[in-house]
């Protein structure tokens, strides 16, 4: 999960990082008595959003009165920062930058440790500093501190360690015209599998997808909570806007079964996936919570070849949902795996009971095949 | 021959008592792997499956000193803990199919185990199998259906995914061959066992001729495969595909698929489509072309 600005610096500062002093403003607060009160003339206003380049989309703006302060942060509320929701405006003292530096920690996928990245050339275009201005440390996971000569390099650590962290980043991290280092900027990446020993994680809801979470994608998220969290994964709903929904067994399958619809012309009206054999009522609020979007015309269950997923276990789920919500468009499925028979015996069930439009197949077919005999389906007068 | 695991593989059960350790224990035994000896603290004297269980792994490998794999069946708290105790006896190879691990705790098994040279593979890996030779995790499924999808062949099998194992490896029964080795190395930001790791086995290797990778989008696993193939450490037949093309839809820094696709910079499945077509690698537009791909060379 991706933290805003305003919490990474939350966190920044227990863990002894400078950060600029800054005041939080949410949707209808009084911009111009929080200026007041703030207290200092020369502010900069910067838009709360959850990934970059808002520099380069008037996300940031500055103010040295009260009038300029109460019309930018209008402006923020209102703007469009490449189509993401805007949580708040903080309000902090403007800096007498000096140098703008760049520094930040993560895990390198190919050496599977931590990496420390330095620059002195930091701001709104890393991207572009070349490869000579960049140090990388590699670092060893089991090392409660490090010794680098880097400001605030020890207390990053500390930082990203202690969080459960992917990614924390600081850029720029400025170093002041007195010769003071302040996070100017945060950027944190907690890791959703710690969880459980966070209990301080306590953050307001969000979505990577430039809105707020929906309703629908909220419940799921709760069905995966609890004691069991780790019980297999029905946690997986974003929702998208077309008209087919879809139901997809494991990771791998997922992705390329999102690829194959998109491939033959239909439109997912959801992406989910659910794994690590969960039990059927995972199975069954999933499968009614991704039923319940209006103006459905389709809806596809597919997976591979099962290992150990019971697949009449995990139908009965499907089954539940299917008994109460009866949908009239087409559905077609595709899963093998233990049990199969049995689960398709069910499927097959439920199908007369309620007159459902419904054809199933098993191995005999390739997942993306039975995408196309869906689109068939739905385009047959 | 085949890699990672042979007839003579003296296997070991982290969390042998649980329902999934258990069902893991006889689903290794039904296919012929000599599962040895389960480990729960605690639990030590009792018999699970015909299993003798211990309460550490120090005491399983006082009476069983010939234990070279251990698969650890624990919730994702105490992983950590069950993956660094098989590091401290070392064993040298350990199967992780917890999922969810918070990415610190894998971080430490596996700078644990590099010192050692310790082979981890997972986490998230529901195992691998040699048709023939005998099957680590639950690769396969129930033997009937084990038998149905695995036969010996000339074809290996990598996969991000654990279902697309033995949907992929399906295929490539449907198509009149067979498997040499099919590896799920699981889905994680960090894989224990990656691509190259594993293509370096497949070469030395000479029942294998031709291999084939089910890859995701993020993560930059496949551009160490494009720096090996240059450097000809790998120079038989491969093919691949990367699922998540629709990704593009979303914003950077997603999580779709598994925890380790994430989509990022440089990162896309057409980006390292386009960095392994430039080094010879055969790409599959559906993972079902993979099959087709290698055809003329398995």
């Amino acid at each position: 999960m991706n933290l805003y600005e305003f919490e990474g610096k939350e966190i920044f500062e227990k863990f002894g990082i400078a950060i600029p002093k800054s005041v939080l403003l949410r949707r209808g607060d009084k911009a111009e008595e929080i200026y007041k009160l703030f207290n200092t003339k020369d502010v900069v206003l910067k838009v709360q959003v959850l990934s970059g380049k808002r520099g380069k989309n008037n996300g940031v703006l500055f103010g040295s009165n009260v009038g300029d302060v109460k019309s930018a942060v209008d402006k923020m509320f209102v703007s469009n920062i490449r189509g993401q929701y805007i949580c708040g405006v903080l309000m902090e003292e403007k800096l007498n930058i000096a140098e703008e530096h760049y520094l930040s920690i993560t895990y390198d996928t190919n050496r599977k440790q931590p990496v420390l990245i330095y620059s002195q050339s930091g701001g709104m275009d890393i991207e572009d500093v070349s490869e000579e201005k960049i140090e990388k440390y590699y670092l060893d996971i089991r090392n409660e501190n490090i010794d680098l000569n880097i400001p605030f390099a020890n207390e990053l650590w500390n930082c990203f360690i202690k969080n459960d962290a992917r990614v924390v980043e600081i850029n720029p991290l400025v170093k002041t015209v007195d010769g003071k280092f302040f996070a100017a900027d945060s950027k944190i990446a907690i890791d959703d599998d710690a969880f459980f020993r966070h209990k301080e994680w306590n953050f307001e809801p969000r979505t990577m997808l430039g809105r707020l979470p929906t309703d629908r994608e909220n419940a799921v998220v709760k069905i995966d909570e609890g004691e069991n969290y780790y019980r297999g994964t029905a946690g997986k709903y974003i929702e998208m806007d077309g008209d087919i929904a879809v139901l997809f067994s494991g990771g791998g399958a997922s992705i390329a079964n999102m690829d194959a619809l998109i491939q033959v012309g239909l439109k997912p009206a959801n992406y989910t996936e659910y794994s690590g054999n969960p039990p059927r009522e995972k199975v069954a609020q999933l499968a009614k919570i991704v039923l319940s979007k209006p103006g459905l015309r389709g809806l596809w269950i597919a997976g591979g070849v099962a290992n150990f997923t019971d697949i009449a276990a995990t139908f009965s789920g499907i089954i539940d949902a299917l008994d109460e919500v009866k949908p009239t468009y087409p559905i077609v499925i595709r899963r093998a795996g233990p049990n199969e028979i049995e689960g398709k015996r069910l499927m097959e069930e439920c199908a007369k009971r309620n007159n459902l439009n419904l054809k199933i197949f098993g191995k005999e077919i390739a997942m993306g095949a039975t995408a196309t005999v869906l689109f068939d389906m739905i385009n047959v007068k | 021959m085949s890699i990672l695991i042979n007839k003579n593989t003296k296997v070991l059960v982290q969390g042998i008592t649980g329902k999934e350790g258990q069902k893991a224990a006889a689903s290794m035994r039904e296919y012929g792997t000599q599962v040895v000896a389960g480990v729960r603290p605690g639990k030590g004297g009792e018999i699970i499956e015909g299993i003798p269980v211990f309460n550490s792994v120090a005491e399983a490998l006082d009476t069983f000193p010939e234990i070279s794999t251990t698969t650890i069946y624990v919730p994702p708290f105490a992983a950590k803990q069950a993956i660094l105790e098989a590091v401290e006896n070392n064993i040298s190879t350990i199967n992780t199919i917890v999922e969810r691990i918070p990415i610190q705790d894998t971080a430490y098994c596996l700078a644990a185990a590099r010192e050692k040279n310790i082979r981890l593979i997972g986490p998230s890996s529901l195992g691998y199998i040699s048709p023939g030779e005998g099957r680590i995790g639950v690769v396969g499924g129930p033997l009937e259906l084990a038998n149905q999808i695995f036969s010996p062949g000339s074809v290996g099998v990598i996969s991000r995914s654990g279902g697309m194992t033995n949907e992929l490896s399906w295929q490539i029964r449907k198509g009149g061959l067979g498997q040499s080795t099919a590896v799920h190395v699981g889905g994680d930001l960090l894989m224990g066992t990656a691509y190259a790791d594993l293509l370096r086995l497949f070469e030395k290797d000479v029942q294998t001729k031709t291999v084939v990778i089910f890859g995701e989008h993020g993560g930059g696993y496949e551009f160490e495969v494009v720096e090996m193939i240059k450097n000809k450490e790998f120079t038989k037949p491969l093919a691949v595909y990367i699922g998540g093309k629709f990704a593009n839809l979303f914003p950077e820094g997603m999580n779709i698929g598994h925890a380790g696709a994430i989509v990022g910079k440089g990162q896309s499945a057409d980006e390292k489509e386009s960095a392994l077509k430039s080094v010879g690698v055969l790409i599959a537009d559906t993972y079902e072309d993979l099959v087709v791909k290698i055809k003329p060379f398995a």
